[in-house]
């Protein structure tokens, strides 16, 4: 009798220990190193980002945040990796938008991943789209080149930093606002991108701020618009496709840190407070503004409400891209 | 003449002793990065950017760069003793390079690298220092489609390789094309021979391939021969012999303007270079028959032309802003990480840091061979150890290697399997070099045909308007056409159609 009743205090009390260990996983984490995975390889403008993110998130998380780059395939392998990780908190990724959600729009990709396959914690950078000539080019305005476009259809040369990518969009957006038809060439990467323009190869490039920001301040090269509501602080003398009569045309490259689906809320939680004070620090702040990088922190339902807009935006213009080829 | 002023007040401030320990640290951790197979600089150097964060951005810079080119050196001690290459662009110095190991010249072999290295390095800084500017801007000309053109020459060199079968050779860098399709497809983005595996997505992996065709390969081999040791001949020098230098002489000063001239053009990557030199040096020798079993020149012209590439891939950097391969991204990563944005504009906005970087690129290239020549000695006493010891060590050492690039246990068995076909292929005398030339050189070819024909909107005509490209093109059918026609080589041909 004795020994059964012990049994059943043992019994009720591990049972009452459970019920109050659930909320006590997320005092517990992070007990380890975290792995922020990088879509990207090394050196890379999102890879940049992320380890500044990384190095200033770690003060006040408690453990060492390590960035590892499993880059390729666009992002693609990256991408798999963070959606097929255990979702206890220790593996978390850098989601890149839109390049991930044309990834699982395209049908011959078979991305073994969808948007729901991650939980959008909180965004770092919102860099715009921008669109950029040579300085010497004859396209003063985007209007004169609309126009070259429009008198020439398929003969002026837009270049992109990758198949599928914002850029990408981008033409597509401005191809359909401003009835006129661009012939795309595909680089791999920006740096790519330079020397086709600078060259001469190519006429015009679709690009995002943070890449080429000092080189329109320098005058090397002439910013002709940025794909934005507003303008961009590091190129206030740009003006935005909105004021250019092209409201639709808004494109931009979204980074922020993310979790596979199931990580538990309260781990998500810890996650963005620490993230979230990085991004809103000083340092962070001038070092963004060093690369030209523009911070727009996002959390909870605006990030998750961006992040299903972007998909349906992404959804129409991949479609039109996929139909072209 | 300004810049002589900037560069001389840039030596004052690199031979500070703090910059000088720098450069001295970013060497020797250069040099171990490129032993260690897999973990090719790329990777190396961004693993190695935490560190410099604690240093002023111009202390960083010298480190980091440091970092890089011993990081070429490093590669080069694995690839002459062990056939395994220690990154991509060594993979020219084991054809040679172990072959003198195996002869007991490792001494010389390793020496005349470090030496050809130094001269390389330096004259390439110097040519950086007179013309950066003007001939980066030149540089730019050079389109998609020159690029093409160039990557058409460069197969063709597969025929210098050849070797005496020149089928087996054109068979092999057949396969290496077919091994290139492998990935993501550059038009579509849809997968291409991947059997459904998202691994093979960014194609079968460069370095698993190698580091099986040939490390592996070899180790399979030598276990065959039950030999004691990894090499049994007696270590003969510890350095080159006179006249060993003065042979390769020659090479040197060749490799040097190979290097040099490749590295202004962003994109090319450093093996392109290494396997130029080294069939230039090839087809001016007068007893070309020695290469490929020990020719001292072969591993001169590849280490020179290599490590003259990695100093003159700085000029598109530092006057451009444009990184000319992965690594170099990495390292422009590093510098905008540390403040430090690349570009014209950093010559007239922060020029004592131009200039002292620039400064200790010379420095650098000193310590490297200060650093390396007096521990070739102890390099080459590694192959004392039994063999059955040794092969166990670079089997792990190669797997934890292919391990390290993506932490993807897929990379080992490419390796493995690999290893397996490269020790077949080389029981059927068949020549691997080709296989591997192909392979990195057809998705550059891909891309960039594809890029100029988006750019020229399918035109093939555009090749007609561009004389850079037309003339590069016009190389390789001059080559063969040349091969063809000689009387000697068409006996040649005959002679491998009977075997």
């Amino acid at each position: 009798m004795l020994i059964r009743r012990r049994t059943l205090l043992a019994a009720s009390a591990a049972t009452a220990a459970v019920g109050v260990a659930s909320p006590a996983i997320a005092q517990n984490y992070p007990r380890r190193a975290v792995q922020l995975v990088v879509a990207f390889p090394a050196g890379g403008s999102t890879d940049v980002g992320a380890r500044i993110l990384a190095s200033l998130a770690e003060k006040d998380f408690g453990q060492p945040i390590t960035v590892v780059n499993k880059g390729g395939a666009g992002g693609q392998i990256g991408f798999t990796e963070i959606a097929r990780a255990r979702p206890d908190g220790y593996t978390l990724g850098f989601l890149n938008l839109p390049g991930m959600n044309t990834i699982t729009l395209d049908p011959e990709r078979k991305a073994a991943f969808t948007v729901d396959s991650f939980i959008p914690i909180v965004n770092q950078v919102l860099d715009p789209g921008l669109i950029w000539v040579k300085g010497d080019s004859p396209y003063k305005t985007l209007a004169d080149l609309v126009e070259a476009a429009k008198k020439a259809p398929g003969k002026i040369s837009a270049c992109t930093t990758g198949i599928l990518s914002d850029d990408h969009l981008a033409i597509l957006m401005v191809q359909e606002a401003a009835k006129c038809e661009f012939r795309i060439v595909h680089f791999d990467g920006g740096a790519q991108q330079l020397t086709g323009v600078l060259g001469g190869h190519v006429d015009v490039a679709f690009d995002n701020v943070g890449g080429v920001f000092k080189r329109v301040q320098s005058g090397e090269v002439r910013g002709l618009a940025v794909t934005d509501v507003e303008r961009s602080k590091f190129l206030p003398q740009v003006p935005t496709t909105k004021e250019l009569g092209m409201p639709t045309v808004i494109s931009s490259s979204t980074r922020g840190v993310g979790a596979p689906k199931g990580t538990p809320a309260d781990v998500v939680k810890v996650v963005e407070t620490a993230f979230l004070k990085a991004i809103n620090s000083a340092e962070m702040k001038e070092k963004m503004d060093a690369v030209g990088l523009a911070l727009k922190p996002m959390v909870g339902a605006e990030y998750a409400k961006y992040y299903a807009d972007l998909q349906k935006q992404a959804a129409k213009y991949t479609e039109w891209a996929l139909k072209m080829r | 003449m300004e810049s002589l002023g900037h560069l001389l007040s840039g030596f004052a401030a690199a031979l500070s002793w703090h910059y000088l320990l720098y450069a001295f640290a970013g060497c020797t951790l250069g040099t171990l990065i490129g032993v260690l197979p897999g973990l090719g600089p790329a990777a190396g150097t961004a693993i190695l950017i935490p560190l410099t964060f604690s240093l002023d951005p111009t202390g960083a810079i010298i480190m980091l760069c440091a970092i890089y080119y011993g990081a070429m050196y490093g590669g080069t001690i694995t690839s002459v003793l062990i056939n395994v290459p220690g990154e991509a662009a060594s993979v020219v110095t084991c054809i040679d390079g172990h072959q003198m190991a195996r002869q007991g010249r490792a001494g010389s072999a390793l020496g005349i690298a470090a030496i050809g290295s130094f001269i390389g390095g330096t004259l390439a800084t110097v040519a950086l220092v007179v013309v950066a500017m003007p001939l980066a801007s030149l540089a730019l000309k050079f389109g998609p489609a020159e690029f093409f053109a160039l990557m058409v020459a460069g197969l063709c060199l597969v025929v210098g390789l050849a070797g005496r079968n020149i089928l087996a050779a054109l068979l092999m860098t057949v396969i290496g094309l077919l091994l290139a399709m492998i990935g993501l497809d550059p038009v579509r983005g849809a997968p291409r021979f991947t059997f459904g595996m998202e691994e093979l997505f960014d194609g079968i992996g460069f370095v698993p391939v190698v580091m099986g065709l040939f490390g592996v390969a070899e180790l399979l081999l030598a276990a065959e021969t039950r030999q004691a040791r990894m090499i049994e001949a007696e270590l003969k020098t510890w350095l080159p012999t006179r006249q060993e230098c003065r042979d390769s002489a020659g090479a040197i000063g060749r490799g040097t303007v190979v290097g040099f001239v490749l590295g202004l053009i962003p994109g090319v990557g450093a093996i392109v270079p290494t396997f130029m030199a080294y069939v230039l040096e090839k087809r001016v020798s007068k007893t070309p028959e020695r290469f490929g079993k020990g020719a001292i020149e072969g591993v001169a012209s590849a280490e020179t032309a290599n490590n003259a590439y990695a100093n003159a891939a700085m000029v598109p950097l530092l006057a451009l802003g444009i990184p000319s391969s992965p690594t170099i991204a990495v390292l422009m990563g590093a510098f905008i990480i540390n403040g430090i944005t690349p570009g014209p504009f950093l010559f007239t906005e922060q020029p004592a840091l131009v200039w002292t970087v620039i400064a200790s690129f010379f420095v650098g290239n000193a310590l490297l061979l200060i650093l390396n020549l007096p521990l070739v000695g102890l390099w080459a006493r590694l192959l004392k150890i039994p063999f059955s010891y040794m092969c166990c060590g670079v089997l792990i050492f190669c797997v934890i290697g292919a391990y390290g690039l993506k932490q993807s246990l897929f990379d080992v068995w490419v390796m493995l399997g690999f290893g397996i076909i490269g020790y077949l292929l080389r029981k059927l005398d068949f020549p691997i070099a080709p296989a591997i030339l192909a392979l990195i050189l057809g998705p550059m070819m891909e891309k960039s045909l594809r890029t100029t024909l988006e750019i020229s909107g399918g035109n093939f005509a555009i090749f007609l308007d561009r004389p850079v490209a037309l003339v590069l093109l016009a190389v390789p059918v001059i080559v063969i056409g040349f091969i063809l026609l000689k009387p000697r080589s068409v006996a040649k041909l005959r002679e491998s159609d009977v075997e």
